[in-house]
């Protein structure tokens, strides 16, 4: 090559803003950690993208799917007074499990849409409402004329938009910002530690990844947010003069476990 | 003419229309008429110019115009009307009495400050009236009864009532009658006879109403209480069948709604509709808020929403809006420099921008998806699964005690039964148990369970959480002979 050419190169290299494919670091926000410094190594801004959707494709209900993020919505349910909502969960979101992973269950609000229209409809008035700060929604039926019009409002609202789908709609186009797929670890042991498999399948700036390995269990790699010095509320400190009064409700009919 | 108390101001709002005016509300273009027993008594305007007159029959209506809408008169629904609008000027004076039929008076002497006068008074009260359909004649004096009079009479404010016509008085008929064969024509020539004549003639009462009309008796007057609740009603002229069509009459009631709730600084939490016809019974619906509001727009997008789902409704020929519950407004300053405002919340500082979109959210969720359809979480004190949860309104908080044991991000409403083979539970592939038993045993006072809870791995890797079902009686199992009976497993978590 030419000296010529290649100083060129080097002083086109020297300019901020160009993007390598090699890279994933671009000019992009910064990210909401996931808590797993494996995962945010690879995600665009080192975390969750706080506006925008996010898709995570799985096939089975059970994989460690809501655990995967649980530490991002624990941090999220205390740092910020707006809501995460989740719109038509398959099963009843258990409030003791949620509460063991330190998400403040004062932040939760759960709609229950039964026919998927009105679901999307619930989502979208979500996200445009700007009152939440994450959205989980579990859509029968998406297309990607809608998923974009959801990208949209969240990136208008800051909202994070969270859509888990089956696998069979990575053949479908995307306009998510973040589009992930999800399998289970393959288990040798009969112990109960718990890792799942995930391939970012389209991110900001960057390519397909590799399949990554994240180890729920694994307290050396990972960097749980330290919840010791944030207030979770004891039978102590809780003034109960500040309870609202209660409602009665009927339990809420959620579909019957399918498969 | 000696007053006592000239120094008191009255006026009167004199509703000479109000028959007919419950009905159209100002605004038809068709021909109106209220009957009493087939003779017309009132009409609006438009019949009016038709050549209808009053006392005619309804034959000779019909012959004159054949689109011509008639209306039983309604005394009830006028005394309605009537207080709604004495709750309606309540917003002028707190001296608001009825007079009926078709009048209401208004102390002012103490709101002439506040309104800057009598003439920006007079003209606000026209300006709402033709906002809210009623037209109203007024009549300014120093006493209730001479308003009244200037009222029926239309005289200009404070003018004297000496040639009013002794027709005009709010007396018997009889009394009247004897008045003009006497001679009598206006209220001058009344007023010139000595008292002690007049009482001998007609009886007490008719010197004592001369007094009070001029001042030198007392009147007092029984005045409305402010209303705790809020009732008005719209009547379609012809019926409507489309419910998208009811827009705009409701916008028009939710205006006035809130007027109601902006005069009394009050905020609503609930308020419904009744759509009816004649012909079949009445259909209701209620709108509930999640947090108390008074904001039309928000009213009339929720309301919008509920028309939507109504689809049962093939006439109507009113709607009538009803509120019952209030709260008072807490008012709150804003911040001088950034106009952004703020509350404090669970030791948080809020700001109010948030809680009223998210407040507005809730709404607008269960406006359309129905009043559960939206529930925050709670723990509850329970060691049974099912139990230690509950589903608990927006912002309500409840805490309990978090089992330290490893439970699943999901757990099924109804725990769902699993096939077994060898004792070994099944679920679309042999599930491997990895963790437990963790009994649980307890609820002997209400639903007693007694079970084995199991996390279990699926092959494809999923991880369930399951538990098989404990013999009822131990004792008894163990006694009997039968082989331990296999018990049935279920699937009652997912470790999402």
């Amino acid at each position: 090559m030419p000296a010529k050419q290649i100083n060129d190169l080097h002083s086109l290299m020297q300019k901020s803003g160009l993007w390598r494919a090699s890279s994933i670091e671009c000019e992009c926000k910064q990210g909401f950690s996931s808590g797993y410094p494996a995962l945010d190594q690879h995600l665009p801004g080192a975390g969750w993208p706080l506006d925008g959707v996010t898709e995570l494709l799985h096939e089975q209900q059970g994989i460690g799917e809501l655990q995967l993020l649980s530490p991002a919505l624990a941090r999220l349910s205390r740092e910020q007074t707006r809501h995460i909502l989740m719109i038509s969960p398959p099963y009843i979101p258990y409030p003791p499990a949620l509460h063991a992973l330190g998400i403040d269950l004062a932040s939760i609000l759960v709609v229950q849409a039964n026919k998927n229209k009105d679901m999307l409809w619930a989502l979208e008035q979500a996200l445009t409402s700007k009152s939440c700060s994450a959205v989980l929604c579990w859509p029968k039926k998406i297309n990607d004329k809608q998923i974009r019009r959801l990208q949209l409002a969240s990136k208008d609202s800051n909202t994070w938009n969270i859509l888990f789908r089956p696998t069979h709609a990575i053949r479908q186009a995307s306009p998510a910002e973040l589009r992930i797929h999800l399998s289970p670890a393959k288990y040798a042991s009969l112990n109960f530690h718990r890792s799942i498999h995930l391939k970012i399948l389209k991110r900001r700036g960057g390519w397909e990844s590799d399949e990554l390995k994240i180890d729920f269990d694994d307290h050396l790699n990972q960097q749980t947010p330290d919840f010791s010095e944030l207030i979770i509320p004891t039978t102590d400190n809780v003034d109960y003069e500040t309870k609202t009064q209660r409602r009665p409700m009927a339990l809420p009919a959620f579909p019957a476990i399918a498969g | 003419m000696k007053r006592k108390h000239n120094d008191d101001l009255w006026l009167c709002l004199h509703f000479p229309q109000l028959p007919v005016e419950i009905f159209t509300r100002g605004k038809t273009e068709k021909p109106v008429v209220v009957t009493v027993k087939q003779r017309i008594t009132h009409m609006n305007s438009i019949a009016m110019t038709l050549g209808m007159q009053v006392g005619s029959s309804m034959d000779t209506a019909y012959v004159l115009c054949s689109n011509i809408v008639c209306f039983e008169k309604d005394h009830d629904k006028e005394l309605l009307a009537l207080n709604f609008l004495a709750q309606w000027a309540y917003q002028f004076t707190p001296n608001v009495a009825l007079k009926s039929p078709a009048s209401l008076l208004l102390d002012i002497k103490s709101s002439l400050n506040l309104f800057g006068g009598i003439e920006n008074i007079k003209t606000q009260l026209q300006k709402g009236l033709l906002h809210l359909g009623y037209s109203a004649v007024l009549g300014v004096h120093h006493t209730p009864l001479a308003a009244h009079i200037s009222a029926k009479t239309a005289l200009p404010d404070v003018a004297p009532l000496h040639d009013t016509p002794i027709e005009i008085l709010d007396v018997e008929p009889r009394i009247l009658e004897s008045l003009q064969k006497m001679g009598m024509r206006s209220l001058h020539d009344t007023l010139a006879l000595p008292y002690s004549g007049l009482t001998r003639r007609f009886g007490v009462f008719f010197a004592d109403y001369l007094q009070r009309l001029q001042g030198e008796k007392p009147d007092p007057q029984k005045f409305i209480s402010e209303q705790p609740s809020f009732l008005s009603e719209i009547t379609f002229l012809s019926d409507v069948t489309n419910v998208e069509s009811l827009v705009f009459p409701i916008r028009r009631l939710l205006q006035e709604f809130c007027e109601f709730l902006m005069a009394r600084q009050l905020k609503v939490s609930t308020f419904s509709f009744t759509l009816s016809h004649r012909s079949h019974k009445p259909r209701s619906f209620s709108i509930h808020l999640a947090e108390p509001e008074s904001d039309a727009a928000m009213f009339l997008l929720l309301t919008q929403l509920h028309l939507e789902k109504i689809n049962d409704v093939e006439e109507i020929d009113s709607i009538r809006l009803s509120a019952r519950q209030f709260l008072s407004t807490i008012a709150l300053s804003g911040d001088l420099f950034h106009g952004t405002r703020f509350q404090q919340k669970d030791g948080r500082m809020t700001s109010l921008a948030d809680a009223e979109n998210s407040a507005r959210l809730t709404n607008i969720l269960n406006a359309r998806l129905g009043q559960d359809a939206c529930f925050g979480l709670s723990l509850a004190n329970d060691h049974r699964p099912e139990k230690a949860w509950k589903p608990v309104q927006q912002g309500s908080l409840e805490l309990g005690d978090a089992e330290d044991n490893h439970r699943p991000l999901f757990l099924l409403p109804q725990p769902r039964a699993l096939s077994s083979h060898n004792g070994k539970p099944e679920f679309s592939g042999d599930l491997l148990l990895l963790q437990g038993p963790e009994r649980i045993d307890c609820g002997w006072w209400d639903t007693p369970i007694a079970r084995d809870y199991y996390v279990a791995r699926h092959p494809a890797g999923a991880l369930y959480w399951i538990f098989q079902e404990r013999p009822r009686k131990p004792s008894q199992a163990l006694s009997q002979e039968l082989p331990q009976k296999e018990q049935p497993w279920f699937l009652h978590g997912v470790f999402s």
